[in-house]
């Protein structure tokens, strides 16, 4: 192990200047073992430069998040968590450390009660990314044309009949899984979530430093922005409160 | 007297209506007896805004100046007038017997010069003097000013945040003080107050000369609880003071007078004293409370093992000298699944010495939830040490508890988590993913690729692919029989319109020639043929008339149709080939019967 680690430091010492120019994949294992040799820090700057390379991954992010967790940072932990889920919301390390990240929030926020059904909905939506969703839909609109070109080549009444059937609930569950589709590609591109990164930030009543405080937040609370104004914005959370923040103490998902 | 001399002055002034300045002496008493004090007032009345100056006092060399001058000022509103006095006073002892007469005396006021009347005074003996009047407090207090003092007396002016300070409040007296009360406590903003055991007994000190007597009224130890400059404000005492009253002969009034004196209250104040309190170092760790002194701390545990939801006892005991009182507990990181209660706090502090010292012991009582080894980090306490000068952490040892599984009795939990939550909040983070993911440059989207666009006409061209082709597979395969079918009475119908115009041709020309019956007849056959090819979905080439007759033998026609069709195929096939004997009627009679044939036929096969 120890010798393996210092393998590592050594690939990084010379690695570590050409960082950018180095496959992600080798960024990704080394940064990996210095996670496992516990330089947290270090694996988490050369996640965070994997990631501002422009590469993606539900992995990368997770295992930054646990870097961020480990150093004490729950804000930007909190952040990369939830940008993995973006990518792997159905994976279940990740809905853990999450969950157990949202439980060290200084803030309890009760959400407003809702229609069941919107917890349904999201626990639905929760169970796909939008590229999964996506493929489900393919699969099913494929399945949908296979019932199809069935009833038309087949004259059997007994195939005919079976694949009518498949069809109509083939085409049922399309509609709604494109429904849920475009919705996950929707929330793909949003850019209205944001986690507070500032490890506590007070919430102004109008965006203007001289404004009265509204309230007091710490990090890891997920908002809603709602306006922007030049270095403040508005945000809205989870139990309806809304306030001015600035800008530099959340960063969106 | 001052207050005699003050009524008088308002009685002066009450009957001086004019505005203009007077300036009147006068004596309380006339005559005086020899060693008797009586009080010498000079009153100016009506003296405006600038009041007197220069006053200028007669010739009192055969008085003893006991006091004086005491000046008090009275001012009236008369008829809507301003009627304003001020009285100098003077406490005057006669020195010997005979009449005196006091002079004029003088003073400047509204750019007057005033002078006053003299006085004619009679000095008696004493013995023959009026009864000795009391003294009033006002006397008393002038005569008391010098000789009962109120100190406060501080063991230091300059201290840090939390470092104690003793504060003495000490009386010093030259009379025998029978009593005291407390009048008015002093104030001590931002301390915190410990009383401390003042000694009991008198002192004699020498002050200025003199021999005070001395005992301690109250001593305190402060703490300060912020920095800056702090103020004791005064403490105000009533001392009941015994007094010796002048010898009288009077034997009634020696009999009834306390052989001791009389007592007399004086009120006597300290001085309102300031402290410099510096605030402490600002490098304090996070765990300091504001603890300063010097301090040992010990912990205990009262179990090593117990079972769930049973209570667990933590003592947390800090011990020395300093703010005791203000300390608070120290944090202690219980395991999170350990239910815990706000700290039982007992302190013993001890007041003898000069030094406020003692212990304070915080309890804490926790129920572990969950069964397992658990451990408790060592608990810090922080304090600044008066004798370093610098911040001093003390450390516990760790302590363990090992939990077992008890009797399921399931507790209240901590406010605003589910039972769960404190499970979860137990357990660490899962380990980061080790396998190698597969890394999408940022921003590319599966439904933004053009190769699933692409993917997605698959189905789409195979489902149109698949359309084309059925329909053009049923567009052969019914049109062979159906179209056929259904068009075979059209084709029928136009062939038997050939042969009906060939009919009526030759009619016009009379007897028809051999061509021309060939053709109709040939018209008539090829209709009927045509007819039951499309009809019956025989192949043109295979279409023979016995194939036709058992076919349509196969469809149950009637046996009579049937003969009748076979007669007609045969007499057009005789016509066609030996065409002699055939006349117009003839023709007429097959066109008729190829008719009734084809509508039978086409009634019985639908």
């Amino acid at each position: 192990m120890t010798l393996k680690n210092f393998i590592l430091a050594l690939l990084l010492c010379g690695g570590a200047l050409d960082a950018a120019a180095q496959s992600p994949e080798l960024l990704y294992q080394q940064a990996n073992g210095l996670y496992q040799a516990g330089k947290i820090a270090e694996a988490r700057d050369l996640y965070e430069s994997i990631a501002s390379n422009g590469y993606e991954s539900g992995d990368l992010l997770y295992n930054l998040g646990n870097a961020h967790y480990r150093l004490g940072d729950l804000g930007r932990a909190i952040l990369n968590f939830e940008r993995a889920r973006r990518i792997m919301p159905a994976d279940d390390d990740l809905r853990h450390n999450l969950q157990l990240a949202n439980l060290r929030v200084v803030d309890r926020i009760e959400p407003t009660p809702r229609l069941f059904l919107w917890d349904w909905w999201d626990g639905i939506k929760g169970a796909f990314s939008a590229q999964s969703a996506l493929w489900f839909s393919f699969a099913l609109f494929v399945l949908l044309a296979s019932a199809l070109m069935t009833m038309m080549l087949i004259r059997a009444y007994v195939v005919r009949k079976s694949a009518l059937i498949a069809g109509v609930v083939t085409a049922l569950l399309l509609a709604f899984s494109l429904v849920l589709t475009f919705q996950k590609i929707a929330d793909d591109g949003r850019r209205d979530e944001a986690v507070v990164v500032a490890s506590i930030t007070t919430i102004k009543n109008s965006p203007d430093g001289h404004s009265t405080d509204a309230f007091v937040l710490h990090a890891g609370v997920k908002v809603r922005v709602i306006d922007s104004v030049n270095d403040w914005i508005q945000i809205r959370l989870a139990d309806g409160k809304v306030g001015w923040m600035e800008r530099g103490a959340a960063e969106t998902i | 007297m001052n207050f005699r001399a003050a009524i008088l002055a308002m009685v002066i002034t009450g009957t001086v209506v004019a505005q203009e300045p007077t300036f009147e002496a006068g004596v309380d008493r006339n005559p005086a007896g020899v060693g008797e004090q009586l009080t010498l007032s000079f009153t100016l009345a009506n003296a405006g805004v600038g009041g007197g100056k220069n006053l200028r006092l007669p010739d009192l060399s055969r008085f003893h100046i006991l006091a004086g001058p005491n000046q008090s000022s009275s001012m009236q509103f008369i008829n809507g007038a301003v009627a304003s006095s001020i009285t100098y006073s003077y406490v005057l002892q006669p020195k010997e017997v005979g009449k005196v007469t006091i002079g004029s005396a003088s003073i400047e006021a509204g750019g007057k010069k005033l002078e006053s009347q003299p006085v004619n005074l009679e000095i008696v003996r004493a013995s023959s003097a009026p009864k000795q009047q009391a003294q009033t407090p006002e006397e008393v207090a002038g005569k008391l000013a010098d000789k009962i003092l109120l100190k406060v007396l501080l063991d230091r002016t300059r201290v840090l945040q939390g470092e104690q300070i003793n504060v003495t409040f000490k009386i010093y007296t030259l009379v025998s003080i029978v009593d005291f009360t407390l009048k008015k406590a002093p104030n001590y903003t931002g301390f915190w107050v410990e009383d401390l055991d003042a000694p009991k007994g008198q002192t004699v000190e020498v002050v200025d000369g003199k021999r005070y007597r001395t005992g301690v009224i109250k001593k305190v130890a402060l703490f300060p609880t912020q920095s800056g400059t702090l103020e004791i404000s005064p403490m105000e005492l009533v001392t009941v003071v015994q007094v010796q009253s002048p010898r009288s002969l009077d034997p009634f009034d020696a009999f009834f007078r306390d052989p001791f004196g009389r007592n007399v209250n004086y009120e006597v104040r300290s001085d309102p004293v300031r402290i410099k309190v510096d605030p402490l170092p600002g490098d304090a760790p996070a765990d300091f409370k504001g603890a300063v002194g010097q301090f040992a701390m010990s912990t205990s545990i009262d179990k090593k093992a117990t079972r769930t939801n049973e209570p667990v006892g933590i003592k947390v005991a800090v011990s020395g000298t300093g703010n005791i009182k203000l300390l608070e507990a120290p944090a202690v990181e219980f395991p999170l699944d350990f239910e815990q209660y706000s700290p039982k706090v007992s302190d013993n502090i001890s007041r003898s010495g000069d030094r406020i010292a003692g212990s304070k012991t915080f309890e804490f009582l926790v129920l572990p939830r969950y069964p397992g080894l658990k451990v408790i980090k060592p608990i810090t306490f922080s304090y600044f040490d008066l004798g370093k000068r610098e911040y001093v952490r003390l450390r516990s040892p760790q302590l363990e508890v090992n939990v077992e599984q008890g009797a399921a009795t399931p507790g209240p939990l901590i406010a605003g988590t589910t039972r769960e939550d404190v499970r979860l909040l137990s357990e660490d983070i899962r380990f980061i993913k080790i396998g190698m993911p597969s890394f999408t440059r940022a921003g590319d989207r599966l439904w933004t690729s053009a190769a699933f666009l692409g993917l997605l006409f698959l189905p789409v061209v195979a489902l149109l692919g698949t359309f084309a082709y059925v329909r053009r597979q049923r567009a052969n395969a019914q049109d062979e029989v159906g179209y056929r079918n259904r068009r075979a009475i059209g084709v029928a119908q136009k062939g038997l319109k050939q042969a009906e115009y060939l009919l009526k041709e030759k009619g016009a020309k009379g007897t028809p020639s051999t061509a021309q019956r060939t053709r109709f007849y040939s018209e008539v056959s090829r209709a009927l043929w045509k007819y039951l090819g499309d009809k019956l979905n025989i192949p043109q080439a295979e279409f023979s008339v016995e194939r036709a007759i058992a076919v349509l033998t196969g469809r149950s026609i009637d046996n009579g149709l049937l003969r009748a069709l076979k007669l007609l195929l045969e007499t057009c096939d005789m016509a066609r080939f030996a065409p002699t004997s055939m006349d117009i009627g003839a023709m007429q009679k097959t066109y008729d019967e190829a008719k009734r044939i084809i509508v039978e036929l086409e009634r019985t096969l639908k």
